[in-house]
């Protein structure tokens, strides 16, 4: 006959209902936090893959506001840009009607003048700003990309090539163009870049040379390839803005991943945490009135 | 008939009142802590037939023999053995969850992370003063969660300590009252309720004891005990009227040692050993912690060291110290960050020496190390949890098993209540019997 002591009658039942109300409790905590892990020791292998999850989410942050700079620059790059062709078409207009015979010099060293004005134009548009203030065309360069000497031709003083710019997940992007790379070129006579060819054509009209308007013909080729090369880099950069957005899409799918798989393994299961709060709190009620039930049972009541 | 009617009639009266005396002195105690429930031993009195009296009837009642002690002594040295494993193991999963808030709640891999984020900023703008601002002050943050983390492993550690002075006073206390109840239970009458009060304080103290070391109990004839620790092979600490002293000693790095008398001996459970066990889960773990930082600060101080700062000057150290406990911030200005490669000019906006920094870091593999230290500390949590609960679980069986045997049922204690109260009554009436017996003989004319 197994006999069971008061006390071990009110120990027990004070363990059973202990442990379910503590089950309850966490089932409780997990719901309303949203969050299956409590600490990290009660799933030691979700909790470091939520660390690493979490961590990845604050490296992309940061990517995302790096590409938007980056692209932001590259934008500004490619107005720029936008702004040196059409300068130079209105060079080209000049030279179109530079090259006509029937002009005076008079005339020419009107032209020339304007040619001039679109020159320190150029020069003031080579060194533009990027938005955080730094040269945009002048690579890694501490103050302007270009320098002005003694007779005011622009001299580049930048680095040989930007920098890249991290997109994550080791993807990276260049994050600008540098003066020499749109502005010089191959000539019809050789290495040029764009400053000297509008300053040799406004000193060819100004009667440096004996035949202006075939100095003003010549240049036309020249010109072309200018604009040729500026056409050029604008491609360029509008590869390198679809790059940007290539990986600012696989940025939202990859963080979209992680955040399924952050609820997969770190978030709770509202269904299947309600319908075991449900469960436990059954069963506790059922103990608790059991036990209230059995409690009153004493032998003592009966005998009178 | 040399019996007589009035006699045993009393001696009915004297055992029914013993018994009425044991069962409410059980009631009384049925909450009692350590109280194993007596019952009365009861034995018929009746004399041999003697000489010439060959036939006779010859009773004189009944007699109290003695109380027994309904104390099952295997259910109680499987009570001291789990609960003693139940105290090691809730003892260490203890100290493990400290160790694991210690790390986890310091914050210390976001800090970190946060950290290599303000880096992986700056390389958008590496002259911009601002987010280098933001690099030096997640640096500062930094350190100061390792420093927070490795104050709380110390203080895991003094409170394991603390503990464990206070365990080891309280096996001496248990050990020399031990020695005192082996002296008087050799001196009391076996079946006397002195010697019954006296085995359940020995029993109490034995259960103390196995809270805090592992105990092996020889019990001898006299009901007298020799309890040693560490097995039973190990050195005696209580042995008749004499305990030897029990002392603890901690070593340089926090973990502990125990000596009985002058015998080394490892409590193999209980809180003590927990505490003994947990220090050295808080010595590996500290260890750790100070190898993540050292590797942390040699690896962004090698970096500046290659890379030159904003004014174009060398690198100087990024962080000072060696360990956890000692790390702090030595630059005391963002432009002092290496962004630049050695030799660049002032205000060089070369990410090189950015690059090569998050390089370091990243070989160093600091953020994995301390992703592993985590791991570690939370899956050993996680793997003492396991082991507690179980333990945990086993000893409560047993403790239920002892008190379901050992301890009072009321409703037994009723059902003898009113059984022994018909005794009485049935020995009031033989005495009435007997009276009118004896009126009835008087009445004779």
């Amino acid at each position: 006959m197994t006999t069971v002591s008061t006390s071990a009658f009110y120990d027990r039942s004070n363990l059973a209902m202990g442990t379910l109300r503590a089950r309850a409790d966490a089932l409780q905590a997990a719901i309303s936090s949203g969050q299956r892990l409590g600490r990290a020791s009660d799933d030691p292998v979700a909790a470091a893959r939520v660390r690493s999850l979490t961590r990845l989410d604050s490296f992309a942050a940061v990517d995302t506001a790096a590409s938007g700079r980056a692209s932001g620059d590259l934008m500004l790059a490619d107005q720029t840009l936008s702004q040196f062709s059409s300068s130079l078409i209105r060079v080209k207009e000049l030279a179109i009607q530079a090259a006509n015979g029937v002009l005076t010099p008079v005339q020419r060293a009107g032209i020339a003048t304007e040619l001039d004005q679109i020159h320190s134009e150029l020069g003031r548009l080579a060194n533009a700003r990027d938005s955080a203030g730094h040269a945009l065309f002048g690579g890694n360069a501490v103050g302007p990309a270009y320098a002005f000497d003694a007779s005011g031709n622009p001299v580049y003083v930048g680095t040989a090539s930007a920098s890249d710019l991290p997109l994550g997940d080791g993807q990276t992007v260049t994050r600008g163009l540098t003066g020499p790379e749109f502005l010089n070129f191959t000539g019809a006579s050789g290495a040029t870049n764009l400053f000297a060819v509008v300053k040799g054509l406004s000193d060819a009209l100004k009667g440096g040379v004996a035949d202006p308007a075939q100095a003003a013909r010549d240049s036309l080729g020249t010109l072309d390839i200018g604009l040729e090369t500026i056409t050029t880099q604008q491609t360029v950069i509008g590869a390198r803005l679809n790059w940007i957005d290539l990986n600012a899409e696989r940025r939202v799918q990859m963080s979209e991943a992680r955040a399924d798989e952050e609820a997969q393994v770190g978030g709770t299961d509202l269904s299947l945490a309600v319908s075991q709060l449900q469960q436990t709190m059954t069963v506790l009620e059922a103990s608790q009135a059991s036990f209230a039930k059995l409690s009153q049972l004493s032998l003592f009541d009966f005998l009178r | 008939m040399a019996s007589d009617l009035l006699n045993i009639a009393a001696s009915g009266i004297r055992a029914a009142r013993a018994a009425l005396d044991v069962s409410s002195q059980n009631i009384a105690n049925a909450a009692t802590d350590g109280y194993v429930r007596r019952s009365i031993r009861l034995s018929e009195v009746a004399g041999a037939s003697g000489y010439a009296r060959v036939g006779d009837l010859s009773l004189s009642g009944v007699r109290v023999d003695g109380l027994t002690r309904n104390a099952d002594s295997f259910r109680q040295a499987e009570a001291r053995r789990t609960g003693s494993d139940a105290r090691r193991a809730s003892g260490e999963l203890q100290a493990y969850q400290n160790v694991e808030a210690a790390l986890d709640q310091s914050r210390l891999y976001p800090a970190l992370t946060a950290f290599e984020t303000s880096l992986q900023q700056l390389a958008t703008d590496p002259v911009d003063p601002s987010l280098r601002s933001a690099v030096l002050e997640n640096a500062r943050t930094l350190t100061r969660t390792f420093t927070i983390a490795a104050q709380d492993l110390d203080t895991v550690a003094a409170g394991l300590q603390f503990g464990a002075t206070d365990g080891t006073t309280q096996v001496n206390l248990l050990a020399a009252q031990l020695a005192r109840v082996n002296v008087q239970l050799v001196r009391t009458v076996p079946g006397t309720s002195d010697q019954v009060a006296l085995l359940d304080q020995r029993d109490s103290l034995l259960k103390g004891l196995s809270d805090y070391v592992d105990v092996t109990a020889t019990f001898a004839a006299d009901q007298s005990v020799e309890v040693r620790i560490g097995g039973a092979a190990g050195p005696q600490l209580v042995s008749g009227n004499s305990a030897t002293s029990f002392a603890m000693a901690a070593a340089a790095d926090g973990t502990l040692s125990f000596m009985l008398g002058a015998a080394a001996v490892t409590p193999a459970s209980g809180s003590l050993a927990a505490a003994a066990q947990g220090l050295v889960m808080v010595r590996d773990a500290h260890a750790r912690l100070d190898s993540v930082a050292s590797s942390l600060i040699v690896a962004a101080n090698t970096a500046q060291a290659g890379g030159a700062a904003l004014d174009g000057t060398a690198g100087a150290p990024l962080f000072s110290g060696t360990s956890a406990a000692t790390i702090g911030l030595a630059l005391t200005s963002g432009a002092g960050l290496a962004t630049a490669p050695a030799g660049a000019p002032a205000g060089s906006r070369d990410p090189a020496g950015l690059i090569a920094l998050r390089d370091a870091l990243a070989s160093a593999d600091i953020a994995g190390q301390a992703n592993g230290l985590l791991f570690d500390v939370s899956s050993a949590t996680q793997g003492r949890k396991l082991t507690s609960d179980a333990l945990s679980g086993i000893a409560g069986a047993a403790r239920l098993a002892l008190d379901s045997q050992a301890g009072v049922n009321l409703d037994e204690e009723a059902v003898n209540l009113v059984r022994y109260q018909q005794a009485f009554q049935a020995c009031g009436k033989a005495i009435q019997v007997a009276s009118t017996l004896f009126d009835t003989l008087l009445a004779i004319r």
